[in-house]
């Protein structure tokens, strides 16, 4: 059985890189009945080096080739009022994720109201969760400004939990002299049933199963002259309950996750600066004393600059900071607590790069993070949490193609 | 005693906006160097029903957010392509936005579902001949080359 959907699997994914390729070939988009139906689809490879933990694979000293991305999406405008759209993804990150094909999103978008000051509507299906700036798009590499999105914030390893979800979202856009004022509601379930959403929350080999309430989500936006003022305010809440398996040494305990996020971002023409703050409020109960039970507030921000030296050169600087608990930023009362690292409470991580554009279809990257505290790394490709260093430095090279 | 994360925030991004602001203004005079550029107008099929149109709702048609005309019927947008000096002078005059910002607008709405990519064309030619024979389309020429059978919208 399991070697049959292995077989499934691989199939799939080469037929996903076929397409992608077969497409790049042409180096254009697939448009039929007039541009109403639009297919489109990217792909990455990622090649990440570390000089002492293991970040999407065995990184530690070697070089690890464990992260890639691939996708494909299509659009259908049935009419001007309904859009059917879809997206599989397959995404390979170490221990995280093993690269098996998924929708990633797939709507049916419905807009009853509309008129030249704005627009109204549903969209129901599975659905990416707006969250901050970069979320709806976070598997797109040229959507985002670095290889990885600053971890402070959209955290690689707990990522499928706010990635989409399914169910409904309403959406209201106004448009004013000044910008646009956008507003999205959506209601759904977040996806948990897989290892790569519980092993963050309650950590390796656990026998139990990890369920979610429908969970609310709330964005804000507004996007002032032109594009050059992006703020928003997102807020969202989780509410997640564990199953304990057989001879499970947890309780049936619950987490209440209920982040909030202040984003600001400035365009010039050649240059932009992003900044995200996030406050988490982490409610963690009843999963007895081989546990560690209480309420912290999470804080995450991020600085970020870009700069375009040429319309193919583009230079980015970061400043990202994560602490598990405003309480206990150095994590002494953790490590107390539970024997494990301080560090693991935090991440302060400085990041340069680069991106080049060989051609609007091709690019390339290049990233070096010097991080100390080690809060964003999963426990899937870092299972020794005694084995883990405080100071450590990630450097990554990245190819992706669209079409 | 230790600074408030909140305060370390605050210092950190002033220090950067700070290093952004010297390094944008040294740069400006070389990027800022440039010609004389062409005035660009908005053309639409002529069975459109509007002669004008706001700034604003032009933004939510070339953004691919607003996808009717009030008549109900469907918008169709052409533009040329990124790399054309056109699109950027209409871009940055007419619709006061980058062009750089036009095409993440497009890539955020395309890659999560919510909307589509406009049509492509490759010369101005092209455009006349698709606005003035697509019902609802829009796009823009230089003034100096609008042709009698589309209809030239003015912006309010």
């Amino acid at each position: 059985m399991y070697v049959c959907s292995r077989y499934v699997r691989t199939t799939y994914r080469l037929l996903l890189v076929g397409l992608v390729l077969s497409w790049g070939t042409t180096a254009r988009a697939l448009d039929l009945l007039d541009g109403d139906f639009q297919l489109h689809g990217f792909a990455s490879l990622t090649l990440v080096k570390t000089t002492d933990n293991n970040f999407f694979g065995q990184s530690d000293n070697q070089i690890s080739r464990d992260f890639s991305e691939v996708g494909v999406n299509a659009s259908w405008r049935l009419t001007p009022a309904l859009q059917l759209s879809a997206e599989l993804l397959s995404r390979r990150a170490g221990g995280t994720d093993d690269g098996s094909v998924r929708l990633d999103y797939g709507l049916l978008d419905w807009t009853p109201l509309s008129s030249e000051e704005g627009r109204a509507g549903i969209r129901m299906g599975r659905i990416k969760t707006a969250y901050g700036l970069y979320n709806t798009t976070r598997d797109v590499p040229f959507t985002r400004p670095s290889i990885i999105l600053p971890q402070s914030i959209y955290f690689e390893r707990t990522r499928n939990l706010t990635v989409s979800a399914d169910g409904a979202e309403v959406y209201l856009e106004r448009y004013g002299e000044g910008g646009t004022l956008s507003a999205s509601f959506a209601y759904g379930q977040p996806q948990t049933d897989t290892e790569a959403a519980k092993v963050p929350l309650v950590g390796l080999n656990r026998p139990g199963s990890l369920d979610s309430k429908l969970a609310p989500a709330l964005q804000i936006m507004y996007e002032g002259a032109g594009n050059r003022y992006r703020l928003a305010i997102t807020a969202l809440r989780l509410d997640l309950k564990y199953d304990p398996g057989f001879g499970d040494i947890l309780h049936a305990g619950s987490f209440k996750l209920t982040p909030l996020i202040f984003s600001a971002q400035y365009n010039d023409e050649n240059w932009s600066l992003t900044t995200e703050y996030a406050l988490r409020r982490t409610a963690i109960d009843d999963f007895g004393p081989y546990f560690y039970n209480g309420t912290f507030n999470g804080q995450s921000y991020y600085v970020q600059g870009t700069y375009r030296l040429t319309p193919q050169w583009e230079a980015l600087l970061r400043y990202d900071a994560y602490y598990a608990d405003q309480n206990d930023r150095d994590g002494k009362d953790f490590a107390a607590a539970t024997r494990l690292p301080g560090f693991t409470r935090f991440a302060k991580d400085w990041t340069v790069g680069m991106r080049f554009d060989v051609t609007p279809q091709f690019m390339l990257r290049v990233e070096a993070h010097r991080v100390d505290g080690t809060g964003f790394l999963a426990a899937q490709d870092n299972p020794n949490p005694q084995a883990l260093r405080r100071y450590w430095d990630n450097f990554m090279l990245q190819a992706s193609f669209r079409f | 005693m230790e600074k408030t994360p909140a305060i370390k925030y605050a210092t950190s991004l002033l220090r950067l906006m700070l290093a952004w602001v010297l390094a944008s203004t040294l740069l400006f005079g070389i990027a800022h160097a440039q010609s004389a550029e062409p005035a660009m107008v908005v053309i639409a099929h002529p069975a459109t029903a509007e002669d004008s149109i706001p700034r604003a709702s032009l933004r939510a048609i070339l953004g691919m957010r607003l996808q009717r005309w009030p008549g109900e019927t469907p918008v169709k947008v052409f533009v040329l392509g990124d790399e054309v000096p056109e699109h950027a002078t209409f871009s940055k005059s007419v619709l006061q936005v980058f062009p750089h910002q036009l095409r993440m607008a497009w890539d955020r709405q395309v890659f999560s579902g919510q909307g589509q990519y406009p049509e492509a064309v490759s010369s101005p030619q092209e455009m006349l001949a698709k606005v003035a024979s697509t019902p609802g389309a829009i796009g823009y020429v230089k003034a100096s080359e609008v042709t009698p059978n589309v209809r030239v919208l003015k912006i309010r």
